[in-house]
């Protein structure tokens, strides 16, 4: 996202580049919840997993809809929650094939 | 409430159907989605979209999928808000002989009807997936004309279209039952109260059996588990969707837009299971079953992993059209697996049967829920991405 040129961009999500703007333009375009925001954009949806934007990202949300941060709805948690090396996994018992 | 065309599921079957319905000139259409828009199996797929099918159904629908997606993608229809189709195509490698003379016959099927797949050797499989260690590989079936379109800019562009075109989009709304009489569906029950409609359109995916019931019309569907990765983004590293045939749950990679790899393969699962049950055994055995093909991968890291659901039917065909119980509502639902890809043809089919009395394409006339009670099934063996 962002790409455009703005006057003083403010990044929210530094994973994935996303701007304070582009949240505020998604808002009033009508994705009023952290999960469609997060698709929409890609925010959170970076390495660190939201850790960084995610908790931003409420308070902006409950301050343009006029809510509570406790009253937004937390998006889903997917594992592994830390990124991990695909080789690890390469060491389970479980590696080999599997048929239908 | 009362509405023309009640359309129950916002995912990308509903939303197309709804742009399709629109542009056609119908007005007063209402999409209810449970949640939000492509919360169900779309924002969970992979996006792939291929014609190299195994059925004749199969090939044809997504031949005129194809030629839509393309059309779709144009600037003056959705390519304005965002929709691209990304024509990268796909492959699909065997590394035992018996399979390269499948893919023969298959190759022979898709010319047939008119999709070019040809069959290619190891080399020019390198040539088509440069990071790939082919030594395995006997040869492959390569679809150029397939390709994906990035799930979430699709949405929004069907999303931007529809409200463009008048549709109304109702999200967080279950619809909790239906309500009949006298040969006719009345209303959709739900807890901000009941929705009267001329016509209503199931397109509720794994929702959409529990739905039929409560009228008392039983689809014959499962819901079925299927597990999925995501890698951190790297620069662009090869265009076409690859599958190993011969791996057994059929592995996949396919790279998107911002670099990211999707992998996934199908393991072992039971219907119904709910989407929060993980399976451990999921990470090793795709990631040992890519690292075959691409060593490198090994050293990347996965991001996040999910489930979803492929809404499977009998003959893994989807159910499209209407029910001989009650005239004025049609289904949409049990692609089993192919549902994103199906999207725009979809529309075409469901918005024929409305307002033609028919389809167009005589092969999705035959795939009425109908079939199954007159054992009239279509076969189709290679279900996945
Ligand atoms: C891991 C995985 C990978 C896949 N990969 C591909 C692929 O590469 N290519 C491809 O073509 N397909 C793929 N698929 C299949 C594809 O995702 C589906 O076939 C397609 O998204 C179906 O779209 P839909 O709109 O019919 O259903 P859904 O997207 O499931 O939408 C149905 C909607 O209905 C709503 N709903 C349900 N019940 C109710 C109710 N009672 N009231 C109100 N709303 C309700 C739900 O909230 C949901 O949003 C994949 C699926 C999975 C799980
Ligand atoms: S800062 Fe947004 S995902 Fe890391």
């Amino acid at each position: 996202m962002g790409g455009e040129m703005r006057k003083h961009p403010t990044i929210i999500c530094r994973c994935n580049d996303v701007t304070i703007e582009d949240v505020e333009r998604a808002i009033n375009e009508g994705y009023t919840d952290l999960e469609s925001l997060r698709k929409r954009l890609r925010i959170g949806m970076g390495p660190c997993q939201g850790r960084t934007c995610i908790p931003l990202l409420i308070r902006l949300l409950a301050r343009k809809l006029g809510k509570k941060p406790t009253e937004i709805t937390l998006p889903v948690t997917r594992p592994p929650v830390v990124p991990i090396p695909l080789e690890l996994f390469l060491k389970s018992k479980d590696v080999g094939g599997e048929r239908k | 409430m009362k509405v023309n065309i009640l359309i129950v599921g916002g995912g990308i079957s509903g939303l197309s159907i709804a742009y399709t319905l629109a542009k056609r000139g119908i007005k007063d259409i209402l999409v209810v989605d449970a949640n939000y828009i492509g919360s169900g199996s779309t924002g969970r797929c992979a996006t792939g979209i291929r014609a190299s099918f195994t059925s004749e159904e199969h090939v044809v629908l997504m031949k005129n999928s194809i030629e839509l997606w393309k059309k779709l993608s144009q600037p003056e229809e959705l390519g304005k808000y965002g929709l691209q189709f990304d024509q990268g195509g796909y492959v699909w490698i065997a590394s035992k002989e018996e399979s390269v003379e499948l893919f023969k016959k298959l190759v022979n099927l898709h010319n047939s009807l008119g999709v070019p797949t040809r069959v290619v050797s190891p080399e020019e499989l390198k040539e088509l997936v440069p990071p790939i260690r082919a030594d395995e590989a006997k040869a492959a079936l390569h679809d150029p004309t397939a390709g994906k379109s990035y799930v979430f800019d699709t949405l929004h562009a069907y999303i931007k279209a529809c409200k463009e075109l008048g549709v109304r989009i109702m999200t967080f709304t279950p619809v909790r039952k239906l309500v009949a009489g006298g040969g006719k569906v009345k209303a959709a029950v739900t807890d901000k109260g009941s929705i009267e409609a001329d016509t209503f359109i199931v397109a509720a995916g794994s929702g959409s059996k529990k739905l039929m019931e409560s009228i008392g019309v039983d689809i014959p569907l499962k819901n079925l588990p299927r597990h999925i990765m995501i890698t951190e983004a790297f620069k662009p590293a090869f265009k076409p969707l690859v599958i190993d045939w011969d791996a057994g749950g059929a592995p996949y990679i396919v790279q998107t837009k911002e670099g990211n790899f999707i992998i996934a393969r199908e393991i072992e699962e039971e219907p119904e299971q709910p989407l929060g049950s993980v399976r451990i055994d999921f990470l090793p055995k795709v990631v040992s079953a890519m690292a075959k093909w691409f060593p490198w991968i090994k050293r990347i890291r996965v991001l996040r992993y999910w489930i979803g659901y492929y809404v499977t039917s009998p003959d893994h065909h989807p159910i499209y059209g209407p029910v001989d119980e009650y005239e004025n509502i049609y289904l949409a639902c049990g692609y089993s697996g192919h549902g994103y890809m199906l999207a725009p043809v979809t529309g075409k089919i469901i918005t024929e049967w409305l307002l033609d009395g028919r389809p167009s394409i005589p092969q999705a006339e035959r795939l009425t829920l109908r079939r199954f009670k007159e054992g009239r099934l279509i076969e189709e063996f290679a279900i996945v991405g």
